[in-house]
């Protein structure tokens, strides 16, 4: 189990630091809610500040969402969980951020909870790694030896279903959404602006919550992140009417991973699969 | 007169009005409850907080069709009719009815009535709600903040309230009354029901949920006094993902947009719920954006219900149900904002 009282301390100490010797000039961590169990993602960017930040087992955001909003070049320390972590090494892998700019403050976790239900989180919602994939400052002692469940186990349910049913099943689930887009705004990885969405000329889809739009809205919006995906769970934490999301992100970084060797976000020295070009590539996909 | 049924007569009570009208009640989602129109009495589920998403949407729907279309050779438009039969919207808490009078301001008053919700809001039987007092209350409500207390009968047509095996129900206007006595599935209730009733609707007051002290005068001012204040503006807003989420759960956020959506020479224009929160609400057609950063956003929303509308309208449009802060990826919690922003 995650010591989360001595990581916050740690996080505090290495904010400090890195604020007062002018490395750089924001601390992208968390800080204190409205209570405990509701943290907030939080920009430090003075020593005064470093006193808002905590750490516990409801720091489920992803911080690596904030990155692009700070223009390049900006010196920039960021906590990084395992998934975080992954988000960062993606991010890049397409140019969004610089190595160079960026202190990853890494962050073992095992143990974290969903505010919303007080469920732990786990491989079933998210890719259920305890270390982070890079960092520069080690915040907590490595997590080995935890049996770890492949992320992919919670596709089985899916995977047994036939096309027809898979339609049906997410036919009925899209149809719950609301439209109010926090699973791309939660994503660290929707960066486009504008979102094709959002476009007018051409208009890709009515607004009006319902199909087809909020099929054309997902499905296109899955697709954009294959391979790109890094399996951190945010988009479905942020959905306010609990659709899994999760579930077709996790079953096409699998397909992904199957067909190019390669699972998003783990190395810097990778590239995207879906830019790059190897010989010795599946050609599945052009099936 | 009060009347009572047994709880597990519930769906009955709910079968004799599907027979005058349509039920909007809440159901189980897998999410948590929702409004939702019944179809199967059974499925009415009053053991609830509150629903994710507020009961707005029986006068405001988020989509709404205006008029069908056909364009080309046969171009031809045909108004969409509003149904007008009797609704029954069961189950609602006081913040919530609250909600729907300082909604009337601006589809029902201010010089503008907009006929689709007022044909709804006629055509519709509140049936309010008492907040569950053994129940703990959530800590993102503040209602009592705005004047609002867990068992007030003010706005419904009915008030309902529910002991261990019964669902008492009042009427409070001729409308409600009216009825309830229409009702058979239903019986007088006796003389500790009355009590019972009456110390629910005293002991609303002692259910307490955050307090802060808003004079809506001080608040709009202060607001209007940070206008320019970018610091804080920033610091409130740096967690912002500015999706929508706040927005389409909260019952007192109006803002729609018109849209035509034409495939095939076939088209509807409808009125969708929109959000400050999002980018292109304020795009021009010319490419500009009054409001290009989330500080813009987060403040135009926060002074929208808070400091316009009470300059405007006299009222803050907000009703402390909480269901923003519950909804938010990333806790924002506009009590708190206010709160901070009184301190400034």
């Amino acid at each position: 189990m995650t010591d989360f009282k001595k990581i916050e301390e740690n996080l505090k100490k290495e904010a400090k630091r890195l604020l007062e010797s002018g490395e750089v000039t924001v601390v992208l961590a968390y800080g204190k809610g409205f209570d405990e169990k509701h943290p907030m993602p939080y920009a430090a960017k003075s020593v005064a500040d470093v006193d808002n930040i905590v750490f516990n087992e409801y720091c489920t955001y992803n911080m690596a969402r904030y990155l692009v909003r700070y223009p390049q070049g900006t010196k920039i320390a960021i906590a990084v969980k395992p998934a975080d972590s992954r988000a960062v090494v993606q991010l890049i892998q397409e140019e969004k951020v610089k190595r160079e700019d960026l202190v990853l403050l890494g962050i073992p976790v095992d143990g974290m909870k969903n505010s919303k239900t007080g469920e732990v989180i786990d491989s079933k919602t998210t890719n259920g790694m305890y270390n982070p994939v890079l960092y520069d400052i080690l915040l907590g002692e490595e997590i080995h030896g935890q049996k770890a469940a492949s992320p992919y186990d919670v596709l089985a349910e899916y995977e047994a279903m036939d096309k027809d049913a898979r339609w049906e099943f997410w036919k009925s689930q899209l149809d719950k959404c609301i439209r109010c887009y926090a699973c791309r705004k939660a994503c660290p990885m929707c960066y486009c602006d504008p979102c094709f969405i959002d476009q007018l000329k051409p208009k890709w889809a009515d607004k009006a919550p319902q199909s087809p739009g909020n099929i054309m809205y997902h499905l296109t919006r899955f697709h954009h992140l294959a391979g790109r995906c890094i399996d951190c769970g945010e988009c479905s934490r942020a959905c306010p009417v609990d659709i899994p999301l999760y579930l077709f992100h996790k079953k096409v970084a699998k397909e992904c991973e199957e067909m190019f060797k390669q699972a998003s976000g783990m190395s810097i020295e990778d590239k995207p699969v879906l830019v790059n070009f190897r010989v010795e590539d599946s050609d599945k996909i052009l099936e | 007169m009060l009347k009572k049924t047994a709880i597990e007569k519930i769906p009955e009570l709910a079968a004799a009005l599907m027979d005058k009208g349509s039920l909007l009640a809440p159901v189980k989602e897998a999410s948590g409850h929702n409004f939702a129109e019944i179809k199967d009495p059974q499925k009415v589920d009053l053991n609830f907080y509150n629903t994710i998403i507020s009961p707005k949407g029986a006068f405001f729907p988020h989509k709404e069709d205006f008029i069908k279309y056909k364009t080309g050779k046969d171009a031809s438009a045909e108004e969409v009719d509003v149904d007008s039969k009797p609704v029954f919207l069961f189950g609602v808490r006081p913040c919530d009815v609250k909600s729907f009078s300082i909604m009337d301001i601006h589809f029902n008053g201010a010089g503008i009535v907009d006929p689709y919700w007022s044909k709804r809001r006629k055509a519709t039987t509140i049936f309010g709600y008492a907040y569950d007092l053994n129940q703990p209350v959530d800590a993102t409500d503040f209602y009592n903040s705005l004047g609002i207390y867990a068992a007030d009968t003010e706005g419904s047509d009915i008030f309902m309230v529910k002991t261990d095996k019964d669902l008492l129900l009042k009427g409070i206007t001729p409308k409600g009354e009216e009825i309830l006595a229409q009702l058979n599935t239903l019986v007088d209730a006796g003389k500790d029901d009355e009590k019972y009733f009456e110390d629910t609707l005293q002991k609303g007051k002692e259910y307490k949920t955050r307090f802060l002290c808003i004079d809506q005068d001080v608040i709009a001012r202060k607001l209007e006094d940070i206008f320019n204040n970018n610091d804080f503006w920033t610091k409130v807003s740096s967690a912002c993902l500015s999706c929508g989420a706040c927005t389409f759960v909260c019952p007192n956020c109006y803002c729609f947009d018109i849209c035509d959506d034409t495939l095939f020479g076939k088209g509807t224009r409808r009125r969708v719920w929109d959000a400050c929160m999002f980018t292109d609400f304020t795009l021009e057609a010319s490419g500009h954006n009054p409001r290009t950063q989330v500080s813009q956003r987060l403040r135009q929303k926060i002074n929208h219900k808070y400091s316009y509308h009470v300059k405007k309208y006299g009222v803050i449009s907000c009703v402390g149900c909480g269901r923003c802060t519950r909804s938010c990826p990333v806790n924002i919690d506009i009590y708190s904002i206010v709160e901070e922003a009184l301190k400034v």
